[in-house]
């Protein structure tokens, strides 16, 4: 019997191999970032140092494939090491998605970045500013940053022109801590949205826009399902508006500037901030805001150095709480994508924040930043390419 | 449809690609016309020819539903031909519409040298929006061409060549071999994966040159060019050239080509030759690609009579000839057999577009006189549907 079963398999096996070999080879494409970082907190609540944080290196592994009437498919599946302290273990899969798009639509379902952002900020680490720059998730304990940036998403985008993306999403944010340490068993929606943004692509850049990016985008948490929120019989509401200035779209010496603010509609109930669960339903108001300077010798980035702000205030609460943070780092690179960096920031919290977090932090990281984003087997252009964009769209 | 006879279905599609109707119909040979680079007409300005050519960025439809963005002479792969008699005086004004740099190089021309369009060496490039007159006497006589020696790899798949006929009222060719109808045949070879990458990053990357040009801050450093050897090598020292590139964009793997074209066509869109019986046409062949290729021709053996422009003294009669990279070799085909004839690279991986047979510069030799009857099937053919030959690619 397990002689027939091991012909059976080794049939099925070359069946698949002999359907692979006709098929046409798809885009392959890697993307890869390593963050090593040395950390000390000079001053805060819990003044800790680490050797060595690795937080937020991760692999992308994607393929994209022409599909029948000018469609295009692309699996993506990613994967990334977590902060030390969060409970989603030694790996955590970012990203795994699916996307299809065409010249004007894009249809993306899987586990995703969501849009709790609309723009990227220049700070070392994606989450180095999470309060200030992201919605955060009203289901998460906030053990994990990457409850707030990542989630189960179907986005559905228009593009009209070349420029306007007009975005509907929905989303399972993830629920944590599960209870009796059980894993999570409900997926359903608890998150919808839509933004509007208007971007130039990166391939314009030196068309030297002023204005780089403007949007506008509303997140509705679905606190109101059942299992979610028994206390609180309501949606929560937040809006965001952002935008990127160049300053200087100038070759050698390029200046930009970007802002983000968000506000949180919150519950009117929420009085006083004593647990994250407070934190993301408490009505407030975030802005966060960058300056960068990027020197690029010979065409190609060579050092970069940032500036950014944050402030955040809760205007109902009982007691008058607010938080701020300075970030200022600095990026030389030592060769293709290869870069020393170094990056100090400062957080006060007052308030209700300061039994939460301490009245201040202060931390400096020196590191290594490595970057990689290659394609192999490449077959079609893209969407925002120079060709497409300025001499005719070929699908 | 089951998935097996959707699989059944397809595979005969493929074996069974059909030419475009009949190839002795009218509308074929119409369409065979457009097929062919139409000849540049001169203005005269005293005793000199004066020809317009601009570039700019254009699609090209290899074969129908397969379009890439070239690089195109006054809007057509290829250029048009300029054609002009042993000794006139010529002129040619070159405007470059695109945002990138290019000059014009006469292949096989004895242009005066600031006329040969090197850059560096004969002329600067001519940069985007600037014109540049070339002015030259046409000789030697024969088949030559021209094409972009800036970024020569790229600009030429791209699209940036054209034939350049100088005739010769004495031509011992038309002598020996009287002829009345006479073809142009282009040869190049296209990674297309390779030119939209590397068109896309030269783009993006001459978008801020000419940004640093308009604000008087480029250089020679940025522009990677050098006022003597030692600071060329100083430079490749410190990192300037490859594996430990500083400043460049462009794909590192040299180019695979996978499509093979004849005049900017791939088969099923080549250009036909027609011929008679009893006629001598004349066939000029140049190679504006980067491969080999080993033409072959059924059923004939053609008089080889010139090589590079030049007439042989002693023609040569074959049925293969190679065709290597800048060459062009003229070839006179006598109508002796009657028929529908294949004419193609016999490295037969240049007769397949993007893998696939057939395809490529695939091209026939077409008896406009072939009666009918001889084009008829037999009855299995008829019940399969099918009307006449031939009926299927042109094997070779």
């Amino acid at each position: 019997m397990n002689h027939l079963k091991k012909l059976y398999s080794l049939l099925g096996l070359i069946l698949f191999i002999q359907g692979a070999a006709g098929q046409v080879s798809p885009e392959i494409q890697l993307g890869a970032r390593g963050v090593m970082s040395f950390n000390t907190d000079i001053s805060g609540s819990q003044k800790t140092s680490s050797v060595n944080d690795f937080s937020d290196t991760g692999l992308l592994l994607g393929f994209r494939q022409k599909l029948y009437s000018n469609f295009r498919g692309q699996m993506v599946i990613g994967m990334q090491f977590p902060d030390a302290n969060s409970d989603l273990g030694q790996v955590f899969f970012h990203q795994t998605f699916l996307q299809l798009e065409n010249r004007n639509h894009v249809l993306k379902m899987g586990r995703s970045r969501v849009l709790s952002t609309l723009i990227e900020f220049p700070t070392l680490r994606d989450d180095d500013a999470l309060p200030f720059t992201d919605v955060l998730n009203p289901f998460s304990s906030g053990e994990n940053t990457e409850d707030n940036q990542y989630g189960n998403v179907i986005e559905v985008s228009r593009l009209f022109g070349q420029r306007y993306w007009l975005r509907v999403h929905g989303e399972h944010f993830t629920k944590t801590p599960q209870s009796g340490g059980t894993s999570e068993t409900d997926f359903s929606l608890n998150a919808v949205g839509i933004a509007f943004e208007y971007l130039v692509p990166e391939t314009q850049i030196w068309n030297r826009p002023f204005v780089q990016q403007l949007g506008l985008s509303f997140n509705n948490f679905l606190t109101d399902r059942r299992g979610y929120s028994a206390q609180l019989d309501k949606t929560l509401i937040n809006i965001l508006a952002s935008a990127i200035i160049n300053i200087k779209a100038d070759p050698l010496y390029f200046w930009d500037a970007r802002f983000q603010a968000i506000y949180n509609r919150g519950f009117d109930d929420i009085r006083g901030i004593a647990t994250y669960y407070d934190l993301t339903r408490a009505r407030s108001t975030a802005v966060f805001g960058s300056l960068r300077f990027l020197y690029r010798k010979l065409e190609r980035p060579t050092l970069q150095w940032a500036l950014s702000a944050g402030y955040k205030v809760f205007p109902d609460l009982t007691t008058a709480t607010s938080q701020w943070q300075l970030i200022s780092n600095f990026f030389y690179r030592l060769g293709e994508n290869f870069d020393l960096t170094v990056q100090l920031q400062h957080a006060r919290f007052n308030g209700d924040l300061k039994s939460l977090y301490g009245r201040s932090e202060t931390r400096m990281q020196f590191g290594m930043v490595y970057s990689i984003d290659q394609r192999w087997n490449k077959q079609f252009d893209d969407r925002n390419s120079l060709l497409n964009l300025e001499h005719g769209y070929i699908p | 449809m089951k998935r097996r006879t959707f699989i059944q279905a397809s595979g005969m599609i493929t074996a069974g690609a059909l030419l475009p109707g009949t190839l002795l119909g009218a509308p074929f040979k119409a369409a065979n016309k457009q097929k062919y680079p139409y000849v540049l007409e001169p203005t005269l300005d005293g005793d000199v020819k004066e020809f317009h050519l601009f570039i700019d960025i254009h699609q090209q439809e290899i074969v129908p539903g397969f379009k890439i963005h070239t690089l195109a002479f006054n809007n057509q792969v290829p250029g048009p031909e300029i054609r002009v008699n042993k000794g006139d005086k010529v002129r040619v004004i070159f405007k470059n519409k695109t945002e990138l740099n290019h000059t014009i190089h006469w292949h096989g021309l004895h242009v005066p040298w600031r006329m040969d369009g090197v850059p560096y060496v004969t002329q600067m490039p001519v940069m985007p929006g600037q014109e540049f007159i070339y002015e030259f006497t046409a000789e030697p006589a024969g088949t030559h061409f021209y094409h972009c020696h800036w970024g020569t790899l790229l600009h030429m798949q791209a699209g940036m060549y054209g034939s350049f006929i100088i005739e010769d009222p004495d031509d011992p060719v038309r002598s020996r071999f009287p002829y009345e109808r006479e073809y142009t045949l282009l040869y190049s070879a296209h990674d297309v994966n390779f030119l939209r990458e590397e068109m896309n990053s030269m783009l993006e990357r001459m978008k801020e040159r000419m940004y640093m040009m308009k604000t008087g801050r480029f250089n020679k450093e940025r522009f990677a060019v050098f006022d003597s050897k030692k600071e060329f090598e100083d430079a490749v020292k410190n990192g300037y050239q490859p594996p430990y590139v500083v400043n460049r964009r462009a794909p590192d793997e040299l180019p695979v080509p996978n499509w093979f074209t004849v005049n900017g066509k791939s088969y099923p869109s080549t250009p036909a030759l027609f011929i008679t019986e009893d006629e001598n046409i004349r066939v000029r062949l140049i190679n504006a690609g980067t491969e080999e290729h080993y033409l072959h021709l059924h059923g004939h053996d053609f008089w080889q009579v010139a090589d590079d422009g030049l007439p042989v003294p002693y023609p040569w009669q074959r049925n293969t000839l190679r065709l290597s990279p800048g060459k062009t070799i003229d070839i006179i085909i006598e109508g002796k057999n009657r028929g529908i004839w294949t004419f193609h690279d016999h490295d037969t991986r240049r007769v397949t577009n993007n893998g696939l047979y057939p395809g490529g510069n695939l091209l026939a030799l077409v008896y406009e006189d072939l009666p009918a009857e001889e084009t008829r099937l037999n009855m299995m053919a008829q019940k399969m549907g099918l009307k006449n030959l031939p009926i299927v690619a042109l094997d070779e």
